[in-house]
């Protein structure tokens, strides 16, 4: 066994003489033939093709040089893949049809492939052979231009075979194809100046004839002409600046106003370059003269005109930037007040220091409002009191008798739209749009543009001393939506709207009465009743009858006076769900969660008995859980509260007949509000980012929109809250800059569209842009064309500071 | 649950960030399942919310449960295309006044069981209501099933399954009817919100690659809470 294995070896030791360039050959070869490249192996599609290129290549080692041999052809159609019996004339023929199509287009209209080859002649696929060390020495290029040809013959290839030669940077390349009765050559010339023979039409010609060397007359060639001009002073597209982000720091011309809005669109014209092409499609070769010494050529007189924009690759967005600036926060976890040196004064640090220090609580407004002067021990911010106080009033406009900047009336929350396409980060949770939080939000998303965090942090502590002393004073935070915390709200929303309902709450009853009714205090007894009260157990709280049932003993039944359970923001409920989480899922947490559920439903049996004296369970259930209640004997427990162990017997078993009013509060406002400002100034810097963003980014929404950005149909669920602003964020961006791009378009093609002929509208524009006259041509494309007996002949040349020319020439293969 | 609250926030804002990354680490670590869902059973009171669920996740039935007081849950998990999915179905209380306390956990739902008792009319008739309220609740793509339950009890029937499939057509929702007590379709109804819910999930995948980071299960890994670390629950 192991000798048979040492014969193989020895066996595959090398013996032959094969040199260097024979191996090279012989690997060019095998490389073709692995992708199955020969005239007989390739399948002619009959289909069509998509306008992707695909390819591939393989590394080639020859005198010490890299090699890259590479294969790229148009992706075809996958449905009409169907293999034809190939003559190997028909690959002739499609060749020659690809390169007669391609006259229509220009050497500059690529085609997306690798190469620029294949838009010059129109190729489907094309085998690229390119040195990693530039092919300049003549010898060397013939030597290497040689072995394909051999390779070439050898596999019988049927695909054109291209040679990049010299320097890397020059559009160089030659390539050919070969069958048994045609050549096909495709040269190119490559200068840095232009010859003086080649610089006009007539000496192109002339040169052109004498490469074809017909021995008999040539039709007319036949020429195609673009001249373009590079239209510098592409500001004369009158691009439109939008708000300058920063020019409301300046107190002199300091308008509030300009707060309103986020900054929105280019800062600079996006617009790189405007190169406007003037063609003659396709006119015979003595129809326009163009010699060294006349011209017959004006731009102004083209046929066609079209303009090609270059758009900046990165131009900044002003939207984009502000809230770039506000998402780099999301990964700040200081305390905000750290920023301003306040976490300590504050009591955020220890807690302890709340009881001992009592927090500063005069609000900048009301101080205002009262003239005084400022104490030395105050908090001095980075903002100045010039720029501070109206960002304060415009944010708390009930402070000022100004009614400028007044909240409206009603504050809708808006919710999505179902008709047509959705705003822009429609997921994200909105508040009131114009109400507090977008205020507030918008405010400091600007300040953080123009004066860095310590400005940001400065106002969010303005506006906490001024939510804290509204407490303190209970005075409504205007511009927020009425009612308890609305989950479809923003954090920051239902937040204010949990205070506000403390507020509200503090304001009715001075804090001493809880119950529903906020309205009125006093609890109606019929007057009957009043007449034959008895001291013990005079009904109280009563709020109606409730139909016409009575108890089981035959007193009709009052449904009282209810605590309503205490509003929470979206945070607290998520919490106490994670609470009854973590109590797990057996019967014992089951139970213990009930007994956690329990407090308003005891706090209503404790209202119900009040109201109902003599009232029994049964009584209860009637009103509260009438499918528990059956009617046999005037009034019996159902099945389920018969069962043992029964929460809703043991809460009636203690509950005393307690009005609402008189019993402990489900909701205390005093603890809640403190924890509203506790919470809100205890924010790092992260998570007070995530209380502004969502306001923020729904404010760029509407700008965006307001700048004709259309609808779309996003809609993002399931990830979390950090993930949906990055995503909304990736919205804005692109939507901003897509904005740009199509305001210079439409400024400077009008109702045209790019790389189309322009309308006489867009012609006198752009002309009138250009000063009137046009500038020296900045690039000059002649095609010249003329199908002989054997084939198309084209060669085509591009003048613009250097000269290049290529040529594709077919010639007959005559064996003498 | 008052003390507890208490407890639970008065030292939460500012260990937010510190809790944070050891939670995750804690999460991490008992984490047996590829996804959760978080599913709700709604409907009138004593239609058989409870007594579905806890045929489902017990395999067990009795005639009668507790009146449910506030909300209760179970977790159960199933293997769905190989992954493991953890469902923490949130049962309901059914009476009026406890409307509020129970929409509060309608967010972050992504499914709803919307059960009726086809033995009484009057929970047939608030369908239309619970539906509403799962509109204004619940985030706008949580997927809801249709449950007309007791179809065992067939003599006392007042819906008949047509009523019921016409309803769940006008809503666009899928129909099943179902007995807890013989266990007909309990498990088929799981498995069908399971199937609607990842269905949706990857198609909104599909729609948003920019999601596939966020996934299910990071959602519910930062969703939730931080802060509130077991030390200070003393429950």
């Amino acid at each position: 066994m192991n000798e048979e294995i040492d014969e193989y070896d020895i066996y595959h030791q090398d013996f032959t003489t094969a040199s260097e360039w024979e191996i090279f050959i012989a690997r060019i070869e095998e490389i073709i033939k692995d992708w199955r490249l020969s005239k007989s192996s390739l399948s002619k599609l009959s289909g069509g093709y998509t306008k992707k290129w695909i390819g591939k290549s393989e590394e080639i080692q020859f005198q010490g040089n890299k090699y890259i041999l590479s294969y790229h052809m148009l992706e075809p159609v996958k449905s009409a893949e169907e293999t034809v019996e190939t003559k190997n004339n028909s690959i002739l023929v499609d060749l020659h049809n690809g390169i007669w199509e391609s006259t229509t287009k220009f050497m500059d209209d690529l085609d997306g492939s690798p190469f620029p080859v294949s838009s010059w002649y129109g190729l489907k696929r094309y085998l690229m052979l390119y040195s990693s060390l530039p092919l300049v020495d003549g010898n060397l290029i013939k030597l290497v231009m040689s072995s394909a040809n051999i390779a070439f013959a050898n596999t019988d290839c049927g695909v054109p075979f291209f040679v990049k030669i010299r320097e890397h940077w020059q559009p160089t390349y030659l390539g050919f194809y070969e069958d048994t009765e045609h050549k096909v050559s495709f040269d190119t010339i490559h200068l840095k100046r232009i010859s003086n023979q080649c610089s006009h039409l007539s000496g192109l010609v002339s040169l052109f004839k004498s490469k074809i060397a017909s021995p008999v007359a040539l039709d007319a060639v036949v020429v195609s002409t673009k001249f373009s001009y590079e239209l510098k002073d592409v500001d004369a597209f009158a691009w439109r600046k939008t708000t300058q982000s920063n020019e409301f720091l300046s107190i002199e011309g300091f308008d509030v106003r300009k707060l309103l809005e986020l900054p929105f669109g280019s800062e600079k014209n996006p617009i790189q370059s405007v190169l406007l092409n003037t063609i003659w499609p396709k006119f015979r070769e003595c129809a326009i003269v163009d010699s060294s010494t006349f011209s017959e050529y004006d731009p102004l007189m083209a046929p066609t005109w079209t303009i090609t924009l270059k758009m900046r690759e990165n131009f900044n967005c002003q939207l984009s930037e502000t809230i770039s600036k506000i998402m780099d926060l999301l990964d700040n976890t200081n305390l905000l007040m750290d920023t301003l040196g306040l976490s300590k004064s504050l009591g955020l640090v220890n807690p302890l220091h709340k009881i001992t220090e009592a927090p500063i609580t005069i609000s900048k407004l009301v101080k205002a409002a009262m003239g005084q002067s400022k104490h030395m021990s105050d908090f001095k911010g980075p903002i100045a009191d010039d720029l501070l106080m109206p960002l304060l009033y415009y944010i708390f406009p009930d402070a000022v008798d100004d009614n400028t900047f007044n909240y409206p009336e009603q504050l809708e929350v808006e919710f999505k739209q179902v008709d047509g396409g959705q705003k822009l980060c429609s997921y994200v949770k909105t508040s009131p749009e114009g109400g507090l939080v977008w205020r507030v939000s918008v405010t400091a998303a600007r300040l953080l543009d123009a004066g860095g965090l310590p400005y940001l942090a400065h106002l969010w502590y303005e506006f906490c001393q001024e939510l804290q002393y509204r407490w303190e004073h209970r005075i409504l935070v205007p511009g927020v939506a009425d009612g308890t915390p609305n989950a479809r709200t923003c954090l920051l929303h239902q937040k204010l709207q949990l205070l506000n309902c403390c507020i509200k709450r503090a304001l009715d009853g001075t804090g001493s009465v809880a119950g529903n009714s906020s309205e009125d205090e006093f609890f109606d007894c019929s007057e009957g009743e009043n007449d034959e009260q008895l001291p013990w157990d005079r009904p109280v709280g009563r709020l109606s009858k409730f139909g016409d049932a009575t108890l089981k003993n035959g007193a009709p039944l009052y449904i009282p006076r209810t605590q309503d359970p205490a509003p929470k923001t979206e945070d607290q409920l998520e919490e106490d769900a994670e609470l009854m989480v973590r109590l797990g899922d057996d019967a014992k947490a089951s139970e213990l969660r009930a007994r956690m559920m329990s407090a308003s439903l005891l706090s209503d049996m404790e209202a119900f008995k009040a109201a109902n004296p003599g009232a029994e369970l049964c009584d209860f259930v009637r009103w509260y859980s009438p499918r528990d209640w059956k009617p046999d004997d005037g009034g019996a427990l159902g099945d389920r509260m018969l069962l043992p162990g029964n929460p809703w017997v043991e809460a009636w078993s203690v509950a005393r007949p307690v009005p609402a009013a008189r019993q402990r509060r489900l909701f205390d406002e005093t603890r809640e509000a403190e924890q509203v400002l506790h919470f809100l100034r205890s924010r790092t810097v992260s998570t007070a980012t995530e209380l502004l963003l969502p306001a923020i980014l729904r404010a760029g929404a509407t700008k965006a929109h307001e700048e004709g950005v259309p609808c779309t149909s996003s809609s993002v669920g399931g990830v979390d809250t950090r993930r949906t602003f990055e995503i909304a964020a990736r919205e804005l961006y692109d939507a901003e800059r897509e904005a740009c791009r199509s305001l210079c378009l439409r400024t400077v093609l009008g109702t045209s569209e790019e790389g189309k002929p322009l309308d006489v509208a867009g012609r006198n524009r752009i002309l009138s842009a250009a000063g009137g006259g046009l500038p020296a041509a900045a690039r000059r494309e002649f095609t010249l064309r003329v199908r002989d007996s054997v084939a198309p002949q084209v060669m085509r040349t591009a003048l613009a500071t250097d000269m290049t020319i290529i040529g594709v020439f077919t010639e007959r293969i005559v064996c003498l | 649950m008052e003390t507890i609250h208490e407890n639970s926030n008065n030292n939460v804002e500012d260990e937010d960030d510190m809790t944070g990354d050891a939670k995750w680490q804690k999460d991490a670590a008992d984490q047996n399942f590829d996804y959760m869902f978080k599913l709700l059973i709604i409907g009138n009171s004593s239609v058989g919310k409870t007594s579905f669920l806890f045929r489902y996740a017990d395999d067990s039935f009795t005639s009668a449960f507790v009146s449910t007081v506030g909300i209760d849950f179970k977790v159960k998990t199933v293997f769905r295309h190989d992954k493991r999915v953890k469902l923490q179905i949130w049962d309901t209380a059914g009476q009026e006044r406890y409307r509020t306390i129970t929409t509060a956990y309608y967010r972050g739902a992504m499914g709803f069981i919307l059960m009726y008792d086809i033995t009484n009319e009057e929970s047939f008739n608030s369908v239309q209501d619970w539906v509403t309220q799962i509109k204004t609740y619940s985030w706008d793509n949580a997927q809801v099933i249709l449950v007309g339950n007791k179809c065992d009890m067939e003599e006392e029937r007042v819906v008949s399954t047509e009523r019921g499939m016409q309803l769940a057509e006008q809503l666009g929702v899928e129909f099943y009817e179902t007995s807890a007590k013989e266990n007909i379709y309990v498990k088929a109804v799981f498995e069908r919100l399971v199937d609607i819910i990842c269905d949706k999930m990857s198609e909104s995948l599909d729609s948003e690659p920019a999601m596939l980071a966020g996934g299910a299960r990071g959602q519910r890994l930062t969703e939730q809470p931080q802060g509130n670390s077991t030390t200070n629950c003393n429950c």
